[in-house]
């Protein structure tokens, strides 16, 4: 019997390890605690990643450092020139923030609220090329839990799939296993957002009769049960109609520069909207506090229609943006004139 | 056991160039430096220890990536597996051979991934296409980065052998053999 142990212990110790990788795979949970023995990799291998990885972005920033100098008088024109169109634009949006501060005030809408955010470094990019996943330096300790979304100032990052005191996983949104719900800026048009593990995504579920065309801005719609609404997704690459179908398919460029991500920051808020509610919650802009969330964003589609959803986002991150009433109309194109409340 | 440190070793820097690797080529030409360590480690038909080790980098890329775990261990032991099984076949111990099939065998693991999360990880699958664009440019990469590889496994794995932590738990087939 031992001498059959022994012959085939090569075999059997495969096909042990095997089934536990195996049993592993198929019992994931939702983003949860990482558990002890990966958190003991993780700890020690972050300290290593940090070694190798920390000169070699300080190389590359000394390096663009250098190469920044080469024709900085044209990019300071042009610079000069596109600060004045933005500062324009600015202009218009805080008028139109202004209006519909003033509208907000007369529905009678809650005050706004700050949203508690935690700062964090980005400290390891995912070691796979098939999955797209960060690792940042703030975790349970600092009040993070998974399920949390992750933000920049250009747009959505991700959301929170693990955390250990000292750091938290990071899915993004560019991942295959996330899912994000949004709607087109200009027409109100609603989808989902679909990773690809490149350096793109797919805007999918969205109604062949839906105008969307190259250069759209995609917001989150606030209606699934991870983000909150109004936060930049990303722009419409391109726009394929020739697929037969009840949807058209869409390529989505990231708002966010995901190879060149630094600091991120955490809300420490988390949405959850019962399944009876989710619609009425969520299209009220209602932001209830704490809660679980599950791996990636659940669109909501079959409940939600385009045209219910709230028609004035606010892109500004730190403060919660309750919906606009209905009548306050298409949030201003950049080179328009504010619409003027009615 | 000198031998066996120094093979923990270079798994650890394997998987760091990994790191660097990820940061530095673009997505089509990026090496899999990890699946070249566990197929290294079936070579000299590598017993029990050189399958923990696979498994073991298989489990550490599983931590510091977004993967279902277990994808990666299970990926690197069937490749430690598979060359333990090929080795004397192939006659895997030139540069010319070896890096052959490291190339042919991560385009094998390409369509082993996409099976395995099909089965296993349902919900997170890669679609086809996107495999099959990626598979011949990492394919190419990881095979040249095996080949000048092999001649550090090979004299690790000599020395592994010489000072008896690596044979302790191997094959008998892997003694018998020159």
């Amino acid at each position: 019997m031992s001498e059959l142990l022994r012959r085939f212990r090569f075999a059997l110790c495969y096909f042990a390890l095997a089934s536990l990788c195996a049993l592993g795979m198929a019992s994931r949970k939702a983003p949860a605690e990482i558990g002890f023995a990966p958190r003991l990799v993780l700890n020690l291998s972050l300290p290593l990643e940090r070694m190798v990885t920390l000169p070699l972005s300080e190389l590359r920033g000394a390096w663009g450092d250098y190469m920044a100098l080469v024709g900085v008088r044209e990019e300071n024109e042009r610079l000069r020139g596109r600060l004045a169109r933005a500062e324009e634009e600015n202009h218009q949006y805080r008028e139109a923030i202004l209006s519909s501060e003033r509208f907000q005030k007369l529905a009678g809408f809650r005050a706004q609220r700050e949203i508690p955010m935690v700062p964090a470094n980005v400290i390891h990019q995912d070691l796979s090329p098939w999955f797209q996943s960060l690792i940042i330096d703030q975790g349970a300790a600092a009040g993070i839990r998974p399920g949390m979304p992750v933000i920049t100032d250009s747009g959505v990052v991700g959301l929170v799939s693990g955390t250990t005191p000292g750091a938290s996983k990071v899915l993004l949104v560019v991942d295959p296993q996330s899912r994000v719900d949004a709607y087109v800026e200009r027409t109100r048009a609603r989808g989902t957002v679909r990773g690809t593990s490149g350096h793109d995504c797919d805007f999918e579920y969205v109604l062949r009769h839906e105008n969307i065309e190259e250069g759209d801005l995609l917001l989150t719609s606030g209606l699934g049960t991870v983000y909150p609404k109004g936060l930049v997704v990303g722009r419409v690459a391109s726009v394929d109609r020739k697929t037969s179908g009840l949807f058209l398919g869409a390529k989505i460029t990231p708002a966010v520069d995901f190879t060149r991500l630094e600091e991120v920051f955490v809300i420490l808020e988390q949405r959850q909207i019962p399944a009876e509610e989710s619609f009425s919650a969520a299209d009220e802009g209602l932001w209830p506090a704490a809660a679980t969330a599950p791996k990636g964003q659940v669109a909501d589609a079959p409940k939600a229609h385009a045209a219910d959803v709230p028609k004035a986002p606010v892109r500004g991150l730190p403060k919660r943006a309750p919906a606009a009433p209905k009548p306050a109309a298409v949030a201003p194109k950049p080179g328009e004139p504010p619409a003027a409340p009615q | 056991m000198s031998g066996l440190l120094r093979l923990l070793g270079i798994g650890v820097v394997l998987l760091l160039a990994q790191a660097v690797a990820r940061l530095v080529l673009p997505t089509l030409a990026q090496p899999d430096l990890v699946l070249v360590y566990a197929l290294a480690l079936g070579l000299r038909g590598g017993g029990v220890q050189g399958l923990l080790l696979a498994f073991g980098a298989g489990f550490v890329e599983d931590v510091l990536s977004a993967s279902p775990p277990g994808l990666f261990a299970l990926l690197c032991g069937t490749a430690c597996a598979a060359t333990r099984l090929l080795d004397r076949a192939l006659y895997l111990r030139a540069a010319a051979p070896w890096a052959a099939y490291v190339g042919v065998y991560t385009l094998a693991n390409f369509a082993l991934f996409g099976v395995t999360q099909r089965m296993f990880a349902p919900d997170s699958v890669l679609e086809w296409s996107e495999l099959l664009i990626r598979a011949p440019g990492a394919a190419l990469t990881t095979a040249l980065c095996a080949a000048p590889l092999l001649h550090v496994f090979r004299r690790l794995l000599v020395e592994a052998d010489r000072d008896g932590s690596w044979p302790v738990l191997a094959t008998q087939g892997a003694r018998s053999r020159p």
